[in-house]
């Protein structure tokens, strides 16, 4: 590229900076005022450098809400919920794609009409159900609900039916079975969409709220956002640097995983987007 | 990971296809409103308890002495947090009644819901025995934990009498004595005295965004002063009446007049009485404890006094709020669970520890006599600001009916409340706005 | 046509042809169990509460009289208009703001274009307790860090969740900030999708570049453009997360969305079946915008 071009691009590459700057400043913000002390947090002019109080603000935190505990249990309900919903959007997925069969169009439209029903209204039955399967403070209950991802399934579809029904017939003719073909076919071709799509669902259900918020009520079974507005919204809890501390911890991984993976996330997003 | 096993997980999947299958899915799982559901009256077993916060630390303080006076019950108390603890029993509740606690700690706002709205939610306790205790209560209390058949469903813990706590360095300042003020016009007529000597302070914080929640306990204790509140004791309601209009317009005169500050945000009402910007807490009996270990910077500087009167001559005590416990409908062990609930409240050895340890100011009258109560504590000056609150009970209180629509009510004084404090609005305007907003929402008549 | 091709090449195995009739149902049957317990069954079982009254043993059929009751609840109005307005300004900007944003990202002069699409996708990542926790903080009138921001360039202090007006700027900026990348990254990969030659030829033709925008990259990026305007409209009329965690639908009710209202009317106030009442009038809206979205943007299809 020329210098000319370059110079070109310097005042989009600047105003492209500082809306990054904007994007990210409030995790520099979480990450520093989880490092200091609670009569720190609402210093005037608010604190930019890190103090030297994580340990402590996580030693809070652990004592109050069981940190370690808590944050086991947001990572077995997102790993278990992740591994299952991504198996059924598959399965499903290839069915939508590579098969024509009675009902097609209306059980694809009948899976992705939900998306128009407020969360909320479910609410009530979905507990009511958990309470007659007695599975009430139990991984079960928030895993189950999130197992059937409508866009995970549109997701699926749209990738699968990018790939060439030849090389699913040359399995086929070989004698392989369809969940022969599904696993050693499909399964390592899709393994990037695959990749993208399990951070997406992993992402989605380490932040759920509302249903776990109601749903566990043993606070040894409550994930790490339910523990944390608990301790937030109490209105006599004086622990900020605790509950910064412990959104930090909530927000970082998510961050961390995104970057590690952010290649096979943004495109498994787009499979969505652009082929639709 | 090991709560969780294939077969389950198989189970459950199958069990959900059976009740479809069936064809009576929607009147399977909707229908199962019932409430008492599995109830039952076991005397031993494992008695689950929910409260929150200090006092789920109180209780658990009387579990030992408990379970070693009744061998074959234990008691697991759990502190799920408030409001967290509201979602958790009413959906529980919704569900007819399975899956909560058995020993459930509610507060006087939400109790009249759970009664009303689910009949055999809570458990009756007069069928248990807890009539022969009703005269042991500070004066006002009993008749509110009964249902409209003059059941108990429900055991009073803590009382909150309404108190007047002042900064006396600051009223010292601007030569004002608070012990005179016998109206709040009085309080309000002070009002230049008192910030011509404190620059930049405010008489009390108050959320007037209510953002993110109402900030209605100084309006509703306006109210319970003139024995009023947003509904009268047969369910009307009385959001627009003479009391409630007389109520909001102190309000708005107190901030007219700049003595108002706003406490809206993250800790706000905290971080104005840290910063000495604020020289009175309306407070009931809770805040005693409260004030001493959030602030203990200002040690020695507060004093308790009785609360003003609205009108001149008018009453000088009010009972705010309480909580009580109560025994689940649904639980199996009734009878357990009520001997837990009648050990922990009915003995002042045991209601004076939790109130030690947790701050639960007790409704057993029997509990004052405890030296305690005339302690003099040096955050106050030396005042024994505990048996002050005692005084203000004896006086006796009017019961508050809070109806099972309290939550809606509170939501629109809140609304009407922001309307005086944020847009200017006129107090007996905005209440009648109000007022014929909860009859339309609740069908009650308006009183 | 791979049925019809696999039949054709084993006409002599009746069994297995039946076993490739009944794969699709095998391979959706996992995801039709799911989906008929955990999501149509709740959905049928409100809208049944959306014709009671009343809740626990005391639930009464009460017919149309909580639709008839919707329409006369001046709180309902509010918190339609409320989210008619967020929406209105919401959407428009953000979806500008992230075409905008995917067009410096797509841009050859920009250098370090990664850690750009990176920056800005990040708050994606975030979920709503976090989001909430932290601009609760942030958006503080005394000590919050963004008028503390705002102080540095001259302006005064806003009160961010206190005055009716700023509380819904508020919730839009932070749906904003929270929304924005995302969608930047999805237009980002549609613009890459566009053929170079159309933009060459329109080049020939003397097209400028705001031209070629307009006739290049717009037609080109439609069906992505309707996606996410439709996302984000069905997304925006169900708002609940940001109220929720920021201001609780205050103060005097400028943030209430229908969403939030449902939930107070379902979990403060006891009233299952008129909760349940708001969320199918909420359905009903959505499905309305939805396809007139459809048909106005989609019509060239």
């Amino acid at each position: 590229m020329t210098r000319v071009l370059r110079l070109r691009g310097l005042p989009l590459t600047l105003l492209l900076a500082a809306l990054t700057g904007l994007s990210v400043a409030p995790f520099y913000w979480l990450i520093v005022s989880a490092t200091q002390e609670n009569s720190d947090i609402f210093a005037w002019p608010p604190k930019l450098v890190p103090g030297g109080h994580l340990g402590e603000n996580l030693a809070t935190l652990q004592d109050k809400v069981g940190l370690v505990r808590v944050l086991g249990n947001s990572l077995a309900i997102a790993g278990l919920q992740t591994l299952g919903a991504l198996v059924i959007a598959l399965l499903a997925g290839y069915a939508f794609a590579k098969f024509r069969f009675r009902g097609r169009t209306v059980l694809f439209a009948l899976l992705l009409s939900t998306l128009v029903v407020p969360e909320q209204v479910m609410l009530v039955p979905l507990f009511q159900m958990m309470m007659d399967f007695r599975l009430l403070d139990s991984y079960q209950a928030i895993v189950l609900p999130g197992l059937c991802v409508p866009f995970a399934i549109f997701l699926m579809r749209q990738a699968l039916s990018g790939l060439p029904d030849e090389l699913l017939d040359a399995a086929r003719v070989d004698g392989a079975g369809e969940l022969r073909v599904l696993w050693s076919v499909v399964i390592p071709v899709m393994r990037p969409v695959l990749a993208a799509l399990s951070v997406f669902l992993f992402l989605g259900s380490w932040n759920q709220f509302v249903w776990p918020l109601i749903a566990l009520r043993n606070p040894d079974m409550q994930t790490l956002p339910v523990a944390l507005a608990t301790l937030h919204g109490m209105k006599t809890s004086t622990d900020y640097g605790a509950i910064l501390a412990g959104t930090a911890v909530s927000a970082l991984p998510m961050m961390v995983l995104f970057l590690v993976l952010q290649r096979q996330f943004i495109s498994g997003l787009l499979a969505g987007a652009t082929k639709g | 990971m090991s709560g969780i096993s294939r077969r389950h997980l198989f189970r459950v999947s199958g069990a959900g296809l059976l009740t479809l299958a069936s064809g009576s899915a929607l009147g399977a799982c909707t229908g199962s409103g019932s409430p008492s559901a599995a109830g039952g009256d076991a005397d031993t077993g494992k008695v689950t308890v929910w409260s929150w916060t200090t006092a789920a630390e109180a209780l658990r303080g009387v579990v030992p002495a408990f379970e070693k006076d009744n061998p074959g019950i234990t008691v697991d108390v759990r502190d799920v947090g408030n409001p967290a603890i509201w979602d958790k029993i009413t959906v529980g509740m919704a569900s007819g009644g399975q899956g909560l606690a058995d020993v459930l700690h509610i507060g006087c706002d939400y109790f009249p819901g759970y009664v009303e709205k689910f009949p055999g939610g809570l458990a009756d306790l007069s069928a248990l025995g807890a009539d022969a205790h009703k005269d042991r209560f500070a004066k006002g209390l009993w008749p509110t934990v009964l249902d409209e058949d003059g059941k108990a469903r429900a055991m009073p813990w803590e009382v909150n009498p309404l108190g007047f706590f002042y900064r006396k360095d600051m009223f010292d300042k601007a030569g004002l004595d608070p012990t005179a003020f016998a109206t709040w016009d009085d309080v309000i007529d002070a009002a230049e005295d008192f910030t011509s000597a404190n620059p930049g302070a405010y008489l009390i914080g108050l959320n007037k965004p209510a953002s993110p929640g109402p900030d209605c306990d100084f309006l509703q204790s306006l109210m319970q002063l003139q024995g009023a509140f947003y509904f009268d004791l047969d369910g009307n309601i009385t959001l627009a009446s003479d009391e409630a209009v007389r109520a909001l317009t102190i309000v708005k005169r107190l901030d007219d007049a700049g003595l108002i500050g706003d406490s809206s945000g993250e800790q706000g009402w905290s971080k104005l009485v840290s910063a000495d910007k604020v020289a009175v807490s309306p407070l009931a009996a809770w805040a005693a404890h409260y004030m001493e270990d959030q602030f203990p910077d200002q040690s020695g500087k507060w004093r308790l006094t009785r609360p003003p009167a609205v009108t001149d001559g008018g009453k000088r005590s009010a009972i705010v709020n309480s909580t009580y416990l109560t025994v689940a409908g649904s639980s199996p062990r009734q009878k357990a669970a009520w001997k837990f609930v009648e050990y922990a409240l009915t003995r002042p050895r045991s209601m004076n520890d939790m109130f030690d340890s947790g701050g639960v100011f007790p409704a057993l009258s029997a509990a004052y006599d405890d030296p305690m109560y005339a302690e003099e504590r040096p955050y106050y000056g030396g005042q024994a600001v505990l048996r002050t609150f005692t005084e203000l009970l004896d006086d006796g209180a009017d019961a508050t009916y809070y109806s099972g629509d309290y939550a809606r009510a509170l939501k629109l004084a809140s609304d009407a409340q922001v309307k005086v404090l944020v847009k200017g609005g006129d107090p007996q305007a905005v209440l009648q706005d109000a007022a014929e907003q909860l009859a339309q929402q609740t069908r009650r008549s308006l009183a | 046509m791979s049925t019809a091709a696999l039949a054709r090449r084993s006409p002599a195995k009746p069994r297995r042809l039946t076993m490739r009739r009944a794969m699709p149902y095998l391979l959706l049957a996992p995801a039709l169990t799911t989906f008929a317990v955990f999501k149509a069954y709740p959905i049928l079982a409100s809208l049944r509460l959306s014709f009671t009254t009343g809740s626990g043993a005391d639930t009464r059929n009460a017919g149309f009289d909580n639709y008839r009751r919707l329409l006369d609840d001046p709180l309902f109005w509010t918190a339609l208009k409320n989210t008619g307005l967020i929406l209105a300004v919401q959407v428009p900007v953000m979806l500008g703001l992230a075409l905008l944003l995917a067009l410096g990202l797509n841009s050859a002069f920009v250098r370090w274009r990664a850690v750009w699409r990176l920056g800005v996708f990040m708050p994606a990542v975030t979920g709503l307790v976090a989001t909430g926790v932290m601009f609760a903080y942030l958006l503080n009138r005394e000590q919050g860090a963004l008028n503390w921001v705002l102080g540095g360039v001259g302006l005064p202090k806003v009160d961010w969740l206190g005055s009716p007006f700023w509380a819904r700027m508020a919730v839009v900026l932070v749906m904003t900030w929270h929304y924005t990348g995302y969608n930047a990254v999805i237009y980002l990969a549609g613009l890459q999708g566009i053929p170079k030659e159309l933009y060459e030829a329109a080049m020939v033709d003397g097209a400028g570049p705001v031209r070629r925008f307009w006739s290049v990259t717009v037609p080109a990026l439609r069906p992505i453009l309707l996606f996410t305007v439709v996302l984000s409209t069905i997304g925006t009329l169900q708002l609940f997360d940001e109220p929720y965690v920021l201001t609780r639908g205050g103060p005097d009710n400028a943030t209430l969305t229908v969403s939030m209202y449902l939930y107070e009317n379902g979990f403060h106030y006891f009233d299952f079946g008129y909760a349940s009442a708001i969320a199918y009038a909420l359905t009903l809206i959505v499905v309305v915008f939805g396809a007139v979205q459809m048909k106005l943007m989609g019509e060239r299809e």
